[in-house]
Parts: structure tokens; C-alpha cells; sequence
């Protein structure tokens, strides 16, 4: 129940940044909507396979591949490119916190010197980032590679 | 179906006039290409070569022998998803022969960006780095210091961008304020974790969607335009890192590391 609870919290707090960031990459405004639902669910069911044990590449991968092909079939039906949900979709999911925690390690690493510890830093939270940033884009291009192959998707 | 040459040009600049807004408005590199194809073949071309470069388009129009072919620089004119549905649609009522070649021209040329109103998209942005900093596990305080933060370097960086300043100096200076505004929160200690505001105030600044493209383009093919992408990416975020620093050197106060 605690699960449930904290499971739709997590889904309606990851539909804000989804429609916000749309709105900055000027998404119509009939599909924010979409844009909304799809937030809140490739970022709830990625809390929820993670809390399942699941590591954070795995689960962003497997929640970005749903989130590509529901964009799929949201697409085939609106005749809308898939990129304008889907990549507003997975924003929550970005791992802008560990990129930025990367570079500002190098920069330590300038000013203060290297250090171990710093430099654990930016080697564990530069490759979380390649991966999560990989597995985010695979994600969302497995319909694309798999089943339409160079045609056109709409 | 027979093309005059003057036809075949007329064609072959609709085709990269799509392909040109496509491009300036953040579409992948194979939805270019592919768009552009389909309306050259559409309008009568027997094939659309295209090369896609990072800030310009190279198109041959080929048809019974002879071949036109034009090049147009892509300015950036910043990620428009509206344009690119509007193109796209274009495209499909074309080949379903609803529009004729003139009429394509006539609704490309009169395309216009929509944008949302930038006070509704302060607020918004606002409340997606407040929701960020929940997810980061702050509460309530946190979630008001991050949405002022965030909010106030939206507003700067909006902007800034209005000016026309150059995007790394811009994002800079909105990541100096961002950071600048959430460790007035760590200073007054408001909340529990109050270091969590610094880090998810910034996070507007993310360049999530060419990071996204890039490895989408390399994925499918594009790698060069894929690299130029990541590039610009990765370079956007050490100019945000910079600005970070920058407000903490000058603060003193750490949010990050630690």
C-alpha cells in the first residue's frame, strides 16, 4: 500500500516537469497531454522496477523502450512525429544532476588539485551518465530500429 | 510525368525549404532527411540525395538525367516541435494529393514558430525544478526555494535568448543565478537539506533534447551530425558547471561533491 502510495506520488511529480519542459520546446498544446501521461508513466515505472532492485540503467531503458512504443502507436494515431512526446516524455529521466556533478569534479580537479576521492566522483557519475543517457535514447529508438528500419514511421 | 528544368528547381527548393525547417527547429537528422525525400518524390523528383551536415543542407533533385542542386545554412532558431509537426503534416497532405506544389510553398512560406507565453512557461519551469527537488527527496521549503531559483534564472535566460546572446554565455549566467538564489536558502538554512535546491535549480538548463538527438542521430546513422550535436551539448553543460562554480567561489557556500 506505502508502495501504491508512493508510486502514483512519484507519477503525478514527474508529469510537471514533463509538460514543462514541452512547453519549452513548444509541443502543440493538444498533446501536452500526452506529454503528461507519458512523464508520469516512463518515470513511475522506472521507480517502480528500480525499487524492485533493478539497477537505475536497466530500469531507465526498460521504462524509455515502453515509452517508445506507446509514442508509436500515439503517433500512427495523430499523424504527429514521435519525437514531441516521447522526448518531453523521458525529460524527468535525463541525468542532468550527475553530468553536472562530472563536470564540476573536472573543474575541481583543476583548481584544487586531483584528489582520489574527486576523481571517483566524476568517473562514477560521468559513466552513470553515458549509460543512462544511452539507454534513454535506445530506448526510445527501439521502435524505430527493430520493427520500421528506414521507413518512415508517419 | 514530365518535369520542366524550371519545374525541377521550383521542386527542389519546396523540398529544402521543409527540410530547412526541419532542421532549425531541432528534428533528428533522419526525420530531415526522410520528410525531405518524401516531398521532392511527391512533388515528381525520381530521387532526393541529401546530405545533412550539422548547421546546413546539400540537395540534389534528380530527374531523367538532370540534376539540381541547392545548399542552405540552418541557423539555430532554437527547438520548436510545432514547426516540425506542422512540416510533417504538410508532407502527408501532399502525398495524399490534397496540395499541390504552389500551395506546399505557399503554407511553408507562411509557417509561423508558436510559442507559449513565457510568463506561463517561467512558472511551469518553475514548478518542474520544485518537482525535481522532490525527487532529489526535499521537502516542502526546499520545494519553494528550487521554484524561486529556478524561475528567476528562466526569466534570465528567456531573456537573454531574446537578445540574441550567444547560448553558452547565456546558460552560464542563468546557472550563476540559479545557484546564486538556492544557496541564499542554504545561508537561511530554510528546510531540511537546503544543498538540494542548488542542485535541482539548475537542472532547467539540462540540454536534454540535443543530447537525446545526438545519440539518436548516431544510432541511425548520422554519426557526424550526431557528434556535432554532442559536442554542443557537452559544451552547454560545462559553461552551466562553470557558472555553478562561479556562485559557489563567490558564496562560499558548497552544494555539490560533498
Amino acid at each position: 500500500m506505502e508502495l501504491l502510495r508512493l508510486f502514483i506520488i512519484d507519477a503525478l511529480f514527474a508529469s510537471v516537469p514533463a509538460v514543462g519542459f514541452a512547453m519549452v520546446f513548444n509541443v502543440p498544446k493538444k498533446m501536452l497531454i500526452y506529454c503528461a501521461i507519458g512523464g508520469a508513466f516512463a518515470h513511475s515505472l522506472r521507480f517502480l522496477l528500480m525499487n524492485f532492485g533493478l539497477h537505475i540503467e536497466w530500469a531507465t531503458l526498460m521504462a524509455s523502450s515502453s515509452m517508445g512504443f506507446i509514442g508509436l502507436y500515439w503517433s500512427r494515431k495523430r499523424l504527429i512525429p514521435r519525437p514531441v512526446f516521447t522526448v518531453a516524455s523521458v525529460i524527468p529521466m535525463i541525468p542532468g544532476s550527475f553530468a553536472f556533478t562530472t563536470v564540476i569534479g573536472l573543474v575541481e580537479l583543476n583548481t584544487a588539485g586531483y584528489t582520489i576521492e574527486v576523481m571517483q566522483i566524476v568517473t562514477e557519475n560521468g559513466l552513470k551518465t553515458l549509460f543512462i543517457l544511452g539507454a534513454l535514447s535506445f530506448g526510445l529508438a527501439l521502435p524505430s530500429i527493430l520493427i520500421y528500419r528506414g521507413r518512415p514511421i508517419v | 510525368m514530365s518535369l520542366s528544368h524550371e519545374q525541377q528547381t521550383e521542386l527542389t527548393r519546396i523540398a529544402v525549404k521543409a527540410g530547412q525547417i526541419l532542421h532549425q527547429h531541432g528534428a533528428e537528422s533522419r526525420l530531415v532527411e526522410q520528410t525531405t525525400q518524401r516531398i521532392g518524390i511527391a512533388l515528381g523528383a525520381q530521387s532526393i540525395e541529401l546530405s545533412v551536415s550539422s548547421d546546413a543542407i546539400v540537395i540534389t533533385s534528380l530527374f531523367e538525367g538532370h540534376c539540381v542542386t541547392t545548399t542552405r545554412r540552418c541557423y539555430d532558431s532554437g527547438i520548436n516541435m510545432q514547426m516540425v509537426c506542422d512540416v510533417l503534416r504538410i508532407c502527408i497532405m501532399l502525398e495524399k494529393q490534397l496540395l499541390d506544389a504552389s500551395q506546399v510553398k505557399e503554407r511553408l512560406n507562411r509557417l509561423k514558430p508558436y510559442k507559449y507565453n513565457r510568463w506561463l512557461v517561467v512558472v511551469m519551469i518553475g514548478f518542474s525544478c520544485a518537482s525535481f527537488s522532490h525527487f532529489f527527496g526535499g521537502d516542502w521549503p526546499v520545494y519553494f526555494t528550487t521554484f524561486f531559483a529556478s524561475a528567476g534564472a528562466m526569466i534570465l535566460r528567456q531573456e537573454l535568448a531574446h537578445r540574441h546572446h550567444n547560448p553558452f554565455v547565456n546558460f552560464a549566467l542563468a546557472a550563476f543565478l540559479a545557484t546564486t538564489i538556492a544557496s541564499i536558502g542554504v545561508m537561511l538554512e530554510i528546510g531540511d537539506n537546503p544543498q538540494i535546491a542548488m542542485a535541482a535549480s539548475v537542472l532547467l538548463l539540462v540540454p536534454g533534447f540535443p543530447l537525446i538527438n545526438a545519440v539518436s542521430d548516431m544510432l541511425k546513422g548520422h554519426i557526424s551530425t550526431g557528434i556535432a550535436r554532442w559536442v554542443f551539448a557537452t559544451l552547454l553543460t560545462t559553461s552551466v558547471a562553470i557558472g555553478i562554480v562561479g556562485s559557489m567561489t563567490l558564496t562560499g557556500v558548497s552544494g555539490w561533491l560533498h
